[in-house]
């Protein structure tokens, strides 16, 4: 039986599948992980996939998942770690964002130094923006 | 280690760990309270007139987290 066009959603595309998505959200970030931060191969690089994420995101060829219409009032207790998050960021940016106030910027960059937690968050990156664009 | 630096990473971490209570909070069994990717895909809703601006102003957002942390 036909079903009624209300209810038609855009076909999904044959590489929209997680067994093909996370072997290659996989080589992304391995190959992301490669470029030091400050350098130009890494602003291309993140430039060029977050253009492509965002064109996807907003292109409307890909089936989205469902968000509500409206929110309950409990939503209000994401503002807890929302809030905390910019509270700290702001103090520690108001004071310079050094050793002894380090922003969430600083704290990572030791981090992000070594290849391994680089691809590895490069990898966490692309997979929430996946999750975005199918949002 | 001085006393700010200790303070802050540990606010930063607290944030954090709120974000992985409310989270557990939000998918229990009957629960008000919606999960984050509910709140994210609500606030992509939002548009004036033709524009979507949630759905660009979180999209943008994530690639700038990515350019702030990969590259800049």
């Amino acid at each position: 039986m036909e079903q009624p066009s209300e209810f038609v959603v855009p076909d999904t595309p044959a590489w929209d599948k997680p067994i093909v998505l996370l072997p290659g959200f996989v080589l992304l970030a391995a190959v992301g992980g490669l470029f030091p931060s400050f350098s130009l191969p890494a602003n291309l690089y993140v430039l060029v996939i977050g253009g492509t994420m965002l064109w996807l995101g907003l292109s409307g060829r890909l089936p989205r998942r469902p968000a509500p219409r409206r929110l309950d009032g409990a939503a209000g207790w994401w503002l807890l770690p929302a809030l905390t998050l910019a509270f700290v960021e702001l103090v520690t940016f108001a004071g310079g964002s050094t050793y002894h106030s380090p922003t969430l910027s600083l704290l990572s960059d030791p981090v992000l130094e070594s290849y391994l937690p680089r691809a590895a968050l490069y990898f966490g990156w692309l997979t929430a923006f996946w999750g975005l664009v199918r949002r | 280690m001085s006393v700010t630096r200790v303070l802050a990473i540990s606010g930063f971490a607290l944030a954090f760990l709120l974000v992985a209570v409310v989270e557990v909070l939000a998918r229990r069994e009957g629960s008000r309270i919606p999960t984050l990717a509910e709140v994210v895909g609500f606030v992509m809703r939002y548009e004036v007139g033709q524009l979507p601006v949630g759905r660009i102003a979180v999209l943008g957002f994530w690639w700038w987290v990515g350019w702030h942390f990969f590259a800049r």
